[in-house]
């Protein structure tokens, strides 16, 4: 029977080849736990935020480990199969350190600042583009052009964006809300085609208040930036 | 044998779930499509006129309905970002009051936040689409009579050399869109007689009175029930309840003019980055082509899987994030443009602020004050 990773990764190769509507897939839903706000500055928390490095190691393991079972059972090349030196075939070296680097790039942002309102929920992000979830009549609307597809929605508690590229990458941000509302976990989790494990990186938020706070700011062509000081 | 089954089943499910996706929303509006397909008008020269015409007609370009559907899950479908197309419902009139000064066939042209029943000539748009590649443009023309002059769809595609064009010359991609605008109203002008011409400007003049004194000039006027108006009669010459409406009438014009000229600037300011916007657009649009070129060219882009690969394939997407975020926060700077508008009148300085409609709604309230005062009514 396939393995319900490689179910997965059929499924988001399928998306990112024919935009198919992956949310139905992957169980997400538009309407979210009212209880849950992750409006707010948060700030990189790098002492309980996952060492790249060591979640490579593990992702090697796991692959070899995978690798070495099925070879045992008679399915595969023999001991030590499963990772390979060129960079032609799948669960090549390049592939895998690939997907660790590319995980490292789409999650350096040391500060995020999300807006959440019942219609939508707009994660800026320090360095990087937005993440922008919009809900209408119960259900996400997908952004989408040539150059990718962003879906998103809840899974129970947690928010989920799923990004469907061309060469065969996703990259999907699960948000969770810690307790007291003070801590923000997002598990950033990178998949690629040719790694047959996906790439899963743990990056760790706390609330902060930024001195800005009690102003609001608004644009405007002729005077830019304009900001007012707001009493709540 | 099962995974080929499964395999299958999986890819032929997602086709299913994606042609079943293609067809709802996609019959939405066939005839507006059509339509739409069927009005290119090409490359379109400005007919100028050497001399002005003798009474040339006032022309109020209304801004336009940026046609956002209320649908938001057709948003994406359609290719609409609601601040760029509030923007551009806003930025496009200009355009087209460009093209219609250039022509020299009319009077004063300006850009009016509402319908003005003081100018002889209205034009009224809605935005059917602006992407890079195409702009469609539902457009109405009125005179103050009632008369229908224009009332179609008008398409103009822009091909690189258009934006090349606009690089170095400033001017808009989808120039002849507004030529072919200003040439047809310029058309519809030439089939009225002098006198015709002379009633609309005279009807306009009344309109506007009778806004002010309904009881002075009703009766001057009829209307049908469709909104046709006719001219009865004429005030006296000389009436000076009339002529102190005609000099009400310039001040109302006073302060469109100079919310216009505040406006020509921020256009000036937002051109580049619009310009860029929707070349990115464009850009967006013929990138399918261009992927399926590069996918062929495996060497310059790495091999499927590698680390340079989904670099290449994340910067791109970042890069359409960006550049859309770019020109929101440009659009919305645009749309939060409330600039206080401040008018002298007979020596008195009035600070007109909040939205440009509530600013225009205020100034016209101040005129009618101000004429009752003056007439005694």
């Amino acid at each position: 029977m396939l393995k319900p990773q490689y179910i997965y990764v059929v499924i988001a190769t399928l998306c990112s080849l024919y935009g198919a509507p992956c949310v139905a897939a992957e169980g997400l839903q538009a309407t979210r736990n009212k209880n849950i706000d992750f409006s707010g500055a948060w700030e990189k928390d790098f002492s309980k935020s996952d060492d790249i490095q060591q979640q490579l190691r593990g992702l090697v393991r796991d692959i070899r480990r995978v690798a070495e079972r099925r070879a045992k059972a008679g399915m595969d090349r023999g001991p030590g199969a499963g990772l390979v030196v060129g960079d032609n075939t799948k669960d090549s070296v390049p592939s895998i350190i690939g997907l660790a680097k590319m995980a490292d790039l789409v999650t350096q942002s040391q500060v995020l600042e999300i807006e959440h309102s019942r219609a939508a929920v707009t994660i800026k992000r320090e360095s990087a583009f937005a993440l922008g979830c919009t809900f209408h009549d119960g259900e996400s609307v997908a952004v989408e052009n040539p150059l990718g597809r962003e879906i998103c929605g809840w899974d129970e508690h947690q928010l989920v964006f799923n990004l469907y590229l061309p060469e065969g990458l996703t990259i999907q941000h699960r948000l969770t809300l810690g307790p007291a509302g003070r801590r923000l976990n997002v598990a950033t989790t990178v998949l690629s085609d040719q790694v047959s494990r996906p790439f899963t990186i743990n990056r760790v938020y706390n609330r902060f208040e930024p001195g800005s706070q009690g102003i609001r700011c608004e644009h405007t062509i002729t005077r830019g930036k304009v900001c007012t000081t707001v009493s709540y | 044998m099962h995974y080929r089954i499964l395999l299958a089943t999986l890819g032929l499910s997602a086709l299913l779930v994606l042609s079943a996706c293609n067809t709802v929303g996609g019959r939405v509006s066939d005839a507006l499509e059509d339509e739409v397909k069927s009005n290119l008008v090409g490359e379109v020269k400005l007919v100028v006129a050497h001399r002005q015409p003798p009474q040339p007609l006032e022309v109020g370009v209304v801004l336009f309905d940026p046609g956002i559907p209320r649908d938001v899950s057709k948003h994406q479908e359609l290719g609409v970002y609601p601040q760029i197309r509030t923007a551009e419902a806003r930025y496009i009139p200009y355009l087209l009051r460009k093209a219609l000064v250039d022509s020299n066939q009319w009077g004063p042209v300006r850009v009016v936040p509402q319908a003005d029943s003081s100018l002889a000539l209205l034009v009224q748009g809605t935005i059917v689409r602006a992407d890079g590649l195409q702009l469609a443009l539902d457009i109405t023309v009125r005179d103050s009579s009632g008369r229908v002059w224009l009332d179609r769809i008008y398409r103009d595609e822009a091909v690189e050399r258009d934006y090349l064009s606009s690089q170095n010359s400033g001017a808009d991609p989808f120039g002849d869109i507004y030529r072919k605008i200003a040439n047809d109203m310029a058309l519809a002008m030439g089939r009225l007689s002098k006198t015709q011409l002379r009633r609309v400007t005279q009807i306009a003049e009344l309109m506007y009175a009778r806004q002010l004194s309904p009881q002075s000039f009703a009766h001057y006027l009829s209307e049908s029930p469709e909104g046709d108006v006719e001219l009865v009669r004429l005030p006296a010459v000389g009436d000076p309840m009339l002529a102190r409406i005609g000099k009400l009438r310039d001040k109302q014009h006073l302060f469109t003019d100079t919310v216009d000229q505040h406006y020509m600037s921020l256009y000036e300011e937002m051109s580049n980055a619009y310009l860029l916007w929707r070349q990115y657009g464009r850009e967006i649009a013929l990138y399918k082509d261009e992927r399926e070129r590069r996918l062929q060219d495996r060497q310059r882009s790495g091999r499927r899987g590698s680390f340079t690969a989904m670099q290449e394939a994340y910067a791109a997407y970042r890069w359409s994030k960006v550049q859309q975020e770019d020109m929101d926060e440009l659009a919305q700077g645009f749309n939060n443009e409330v600039a206080p508008t401040v008018v002298e009148l007979d020596g008195r300085v009035f600070h007109l602020t909040g939205s440009l409609q509530k600013q225009y709604q205020k100034w016209q309230g101040i005129l009618e004050e101000l004429f009752a005062l003056e007439s005694g009514l």
